[in-house]
């Protein structure tokens, strides 16, 4: 075989190899600042616009009963994300405020932190899901065998717009005892802050929500399997106490011996506060 | 002439088959127009761990069809493991020191002429003259560049197959005069997207082999090739997601991003290879083949992360309308929702993107998280295997006489095998931290015990960096063989032994917070020493009759890593090995007859092996413990015995009739202990696994096939009906431990566990055929072929799958009881791969 040859069988082998280049490649990071989540098509219309306080007033009977009842007006609610899932402790709800109240928006879906973080502004159409007390504490969701229970995902996703605002120093933050705590039915599912206080069970070792074991002195709530309530400032767990779960992220943390400041919110099941932390950050020590 | 004579002869007796089979195979007499597994690129979609065993043994009608005619099903040949193949170059085992495997489509992929009709194969009780034959056959690739003829050859292909289009093009020169000879190919594969949307593919393949006839006595190879190759691949889901999307190949792994389709699950692979080779005839009798072999593989493979987040995955299985409503009535019922079953149904119906990833809104999530100075919620990682390989081997080929050889060989391997994960894509977020999210809630976030690297505890990660796991693992190998064969009278006869050592260890490069003081530098050293004998004899009674059996018993060092096995305890985190690891044994027997008239030519074989102290090594989520766990499985027992025909009809001169089929079984004949080690704790459980009675999955066990072969004045017409049955899906431990089965209250009357029945695939009927015709253009050949395959498009085959190992119940984790069940059934929906529907493969093919 001739050179000349085979100088063109090896040009050709070298031409075919420059045509090929990388599909897959680097991806811009797409334009998201019209929110890729909920539903951008609800029109922010003021005349439709109720608070939670006056949510909380029209349905107060229906609330204290634990009922539920389904909203059929074309209402909307705007309103400030100030707790979500992102240390576990909140689970398949995000809790919402405006500047008359707070309440539980019951979501069956998981992972809500990253899309509804806390600070982020909201619009709810209210048209068609349904409002009610669970132990009398106020909250948003859907029917679920009688009562009032969580809406599915899709159905949020079709009744929420993220708006553009997000501003966490716009949330604001009650002194539990000297605010929230007087008035249960306006303040419950609020953010509040709890300065200079004791947990209970603070005794070097034990953790803030340990899984159950026999013979355990701690109290647990439900199941063996669920929730661990620990008193404040030794006050009875019949009117306080901090609530956490099992699953949290910071379920593990050892309960700071010293007084803390715990920031958290303040649901209610009938009479009794409840304390929910959301991150292992909603508790700093005092120094 | 006269040098290029000596050059073929020189590697013809370095390949020369010991059985002295001359017999001229049905692929011979259609060269041109017989498609066979080269121009398939059998392994074109799957993974190494999914390489079908290549098997061709041309003295054997039932093996020279298989790999062929049952490939659309993925057929294992004996339901073997491809780790039970051999694949040798130039006599030089090159099957990874640390999996066992040879990855075909990662090497030798796209290059059809390099390795097409190059190869040597041998059946499990087949002689050789570069090695015992493995359980599941061996191959030995030619790649001399005198191998290969002169002249150019062009290949184009067009298929809707994974890929659309092919061009190869080749170019050998023969044995010049001086003693060189030069053979190079260069192939491309390429789709934009394949015939499961949001799939692509983009693969180039390049073989150079060059070499130099020193003398009569002496020649010199020196050959290297690789096959850059890019593919987006496809997901299998749930028969929901198929019947909600209705489209069987319902594709989870895409998202539209800015528009366009943008695959989750990329795959980058490239080996470069190297051989070189040393023929040296020392005189008529004796001759040495050495070949040195290297390779720097890479492979990356690409997933979209959650952390801490909800599952993008957009068939998770909280994502379906079964989620919502116990559609299969196996609970009370007290939990269903059908309004939000209708939610769930219409999301996924409503539009397409729907029901793919929505990447705007992962990226939105991000810019959230941002927002408040948190971790990404979402990223791309990139899981790497790369590896090192030095391979060396070397066989001296001794005629002793007419009727006597002996050979004996050595074959050395060393394998450093790079394992670790890098971030491809923060997705726009800020922050990511390299921390064991997983273990966060068993401790503390500030405790170290939740850190991957406490070499680095606290590292703010970005795009390319190391996380979660970097380690290295190295495995060498020396193995030393032999092999004498006779002919006396009637008889064939051969017995073979081969000694082997392999020594393991790892060496990790983070000091895992979970095992801060077994994590980071060198583990010890595990040594293992195995071997065994082969021997076995044909009996050529005359008239066409030949009787043929063997037995074989072999020893295999446990492979350190590789699918569906291992040595290290969970190599992610620590190491440990796997307590109880022990050297593999494999007993295997074969009885053959075969028949060759005039008019038919026919094999029956009928096998059986029995495998013992088998390790196995899987990683997966455990709901009954809440975490994912590493598994090891050890001292698993295995048959596989079966029945395999082979018979080819020639009815007339241009019509024959070929026949296969094999029935068989793959199973484990008893329970196996298993130990898990959690991955939010590191702490290790022991249980045992009923698996007794599970059989190897993705394979038919039972394959029949009848072909009709017309050839009639240079066109060549082929009409196949194929038949696939017993296909098993691959089971889920966890629903089998010990455990498991009575906290599920599977217990009978008697006290007996009840084990789950496997899940099944689903076979059928499958008609193929094809078309070839020789035209020539210019006086040089253009061949034409083109094939057609599942022409009845049958959509309802189901070759691959796995059942899910989640838990259709929750688990109290203090009491370790069954707690509640759940609505979604995870057993009812395995997870499925259905068969591609009609499909084609246009070949042109010119020489000049």
């Amino acid at each position: 075989m001739k050179l000349q040859t085979i100088y063109k069988g090896m040009a050709l082998m070298a031409l075919s190899l420059a045509f090929v280049s990388c599909m897959d490649g680097e991806w811009d990071t797409p334009d998201v600042t019209k929110p890729a989540y909920g539903n951008n098509s609800i029109e922010e219309v003021e005349a439709k616009q109720v608070t939670i306080g006056q949510l909380k007033n029209t349905y107060g009977s229906v609330i204290n009963a634990s009922g539920f009842q389904r909203i059929t007006d074309d209402l909307q609610l705007k309103c400030t994300v100030i707790g979500n899932d992102i240390g576990g402790n909140i689970y398949k709800q995000i809790c919402v405020q405006d500047a008359t109240g707070a309440m539980i928006v019951g979501i069956n879906g998981t992972g809500l932190f990253p899309f509804l973080s806390v600070g982020q502004q909201i619009l709810i159409n209210l048209q068609d899901l349904c409002i009610g007390g669970y132990g009398k504490q106020t909250q948003l969701g859907d029917e679920y065998n009688g009562s009032i229970g969580r809406m599915s995902t899709s159905k949020w996703e079709n009744h929420v717009r993220v708006l553009p605002s997000h501003d966490m120093s716009q949330i604001d933050t009650l002194d539990f005892y000297n605010v929230a705590k007087s008035d249960m039915t306006r303040y419950c599912g609020h953010l509040v802050c709890l300065k200079d206080v004791q947990i209970g069970d603070a005794d070097g070792t034990t953790t803030i929500a340990p899984e159950y074991t026999s013979g355990t002195t701690l109290t647990y709530n439900g199941s063996t399997n669920g929730y661990v309530h620990h008193t404040l400032n030794g006050e009875s767990m019949s009117t306080l106490l901090l609530r956490t779960s099992t699953y949290a992220d910071f379920a593990a943390l050892v309960i700071p011996q010293q007084p803390v400041t715990l920031y958290g919110i303040a649901t209610r099941y009938n009479n009794t506060w409840q304390i929910l932390i959301r991150a292992e950050e909603d508790i700093k020590i005092d120094k | 002439m006269t040098i290029a004579t000596l050059a073929f002869a020189l590697h013809g007796w370095a390949q020369k088959p010991a059985t002295g089979d001359t017999t001229k195979t049905e692929s011979d007499d259609d060269a041109v127009f017989v498609f066979d597994e080269s121009e398939l690129d059998l392994n074109d979609e799957s993974d190494v761990s999914q390489d079908v065993i290549q098997i061709s043994s041309s003295s054997n009608m039932y093996t020279s069809n298989i790999s062929y005619t049952f490939s659309p099903m993925w057929f294992k040949f004996r339901a073997l493991d491809q780790r039970y193949n051999d694949t040798y170059m130039n006599g030089v085992l090159v099957n990874s020191a640390e999996s066992g495997s040879f990855g075909f489509s990662q090497s030798l992929g796209g290059l059809n002429d390099a390795y097409n009709r190059s190869g040597d194969y041998s059946s499990p009780f087949e002689t050789n003259t570069y090695g015992l034959a493995a359980f599941g056959g061996s191959n030995n690739y030619n790649f001399r560049a005198s191998n290969y003829a002169a002249g150019h050859k062009i290949t184009l292909s067009g298929t809707n197959r994974n890929y659309r289009a092919r061009a190869i093009y080749s170019f050998g020169t023969g044995v010049s005069q001086k003693g060189w000879a030069f053979f190079g190919t260069v192939g491309y594969r390429w789709a934009n997207e394949g015939f499961a949307k949001g799939t692509f593919y983009n693969s180039l393949s390049y073989f150079l082999a060059l070499q130099k006839i020193v003398n009569d006595r002496h020649s010199i190879s020196l050959s290297t090739w690789g096959t850059p190759t890019e593919r987006g691949q496809q997901g299998i889901s749930t028969d929901e997601a198929y019947w909600l999307a209705n489209d069987y190949h319902y594709n989870p792994y895409w998202g539209y991003q800015d528009g366009k389709k943008r695959n989750s699950r990329v795959v980058n692979t490239f080996e470069p290879s190297a051989l070189l080779t040393w023929d040296f005839k020392i005189n008529d009798r004796l001759k040495l083949v050495t070949s040195l072999y290297g390779k720097y593989g890479q492979d990356s493979r690409s997933r979209l992360q959650y952390n801490n987040s909800l599952n993008p995955k957009p068939d998770y299985w909280k994502a379906f309308p079964s989620y919502n409503y116990d559609v299969w009535g196996l609970t009370d019922g007290a939990n269903n929702d059908l309004a939000a079953w209708q939610d769930s149904y219409d999301f996924w119906r409503a539009a397409e993107d729907n029901r793919q990833i929505q990447w705007d809104k992962l990226y939105y999530a991000n810019q959230q998280m941002n927002a408040v100075g948190g971790d990404a919620a979402y990223y791309m990682l990139k899981r790497h295997n790369d590896n090192f390989a030095i391979h060396l081997g070397s066989t001296l080929n001794w005629d002793i006489d007419r009727a006597s050889k002996l050979q004996v060989g050595v074959q050395l391997a060393s394998n450093t095998g790079m394992h670790y994960q890098t971030i491809s894509d923060m997705m726009g977020a800020d922050n990511l931290h390299n921390v064991n999210n997983y273990a966060i809630g068993t401790y503390a976030g500030a405790d170290p015990r939740v850190q991957y690297d406490l070499n680095n505890p606290g590292g703010n990660l970005g795009k390319g960096d190391r996380f979660g796991y970097d380690y290295n693992i190295v495995v060498q190998k020396a193995t030393a063989w032999a092999q004498f064969t006779k002919d006396q009278g009637i008889s064939h006869s051969f017995i073979s032994a081969q000694i082997g050592g392999t020594q393991m260890w790892r060496d990790g490069k983070m000091r895992n917070g979970l095992f801060a003081d077994n994590s980071y530098g060198k583990s010890g050293t595990a040594r293992f020493l195995d071997g065994g004998f082969k021997m076995g004899t044909n009996l050529n009674f005359g008239k066409g009759h030949v009787l043929g059996f063997g037995v074989s018993y072999m020893t295999n060092a446990p492979y350190a890593s590789g699918w569906g096995t291992g040595a290290f305890q969970a190599p992610e985190m620590n190491n440990n090995f796997i307590d109880g690891l022990k050297v593999e044994h494999m007993a295997a027997a074969e009885l053959g007859y075969a028949l060759t008239l005039s008019w038919m030519r026919a094999n029956l074989t009928a096998y059986y092996m029995h495998g013992t102290r088998l390790n196995e090594w899987q990683n997966y989520f455990y709901d009954d413990v809440n975490s994912f766990t590493y598994v090891s499985m050890t001292g698993a027992e295995k048959d596989y015995y079966g029945v395999e025909l082979g018979i080819k009809f020639k009815i007339s001169s241009p019509f024959s009739i070929d026949v296969l089929g094999s029935i068989g079984d793959a199973k484990y004949t008893k329970n196996t202990d298993v130990s898990y080690l959690l991955s939010t704790q590191g702490t290790v459980t022991k249980d045992l696994l009923y698996n007794k009675g599970m059989r190897e999955a993705a394979t038919p066990l039972t394959v029949a096939s009848v072909a009709l072969n017309y050839n009639i004045r240079g066109w060549w017409f082929t009409l196949k009906g194929n038949y696939y049955d017993r296909i098993y899906l691959s089971y889920a431990p966890s629903l089998r431990y010990q455990s498991t089965l009575i906290r599920m209250g599977a217990v009978d009357n008697d006290g007996s566990l009840i084990v789950p029945e496997q899940a099944k695939g689903h076979g059928g009927f499958m008609l193929d055929g094809s078309i070839g015709h020789q035209f020539r253009i210019a006086g040089n050949p253009l061949s034409v072929n083109l094939m057609l395959t599942n022409i009845l498009n049958n959509r309802k085959f189901v070759n691959r799958g796995w059942e899910q190992s989640r838990s259709s119940y929750t688990t109290d984790q203090t009491t370790g009881e069954k707690s509640t069940i759940r609505t979604y059934n995870f057993q009812k929906n395995p997870m499925k791969s259905y068969l591609q529907g009609f499909n084609f493969m246009l070949n042109l093919n010119y020489r000049f």
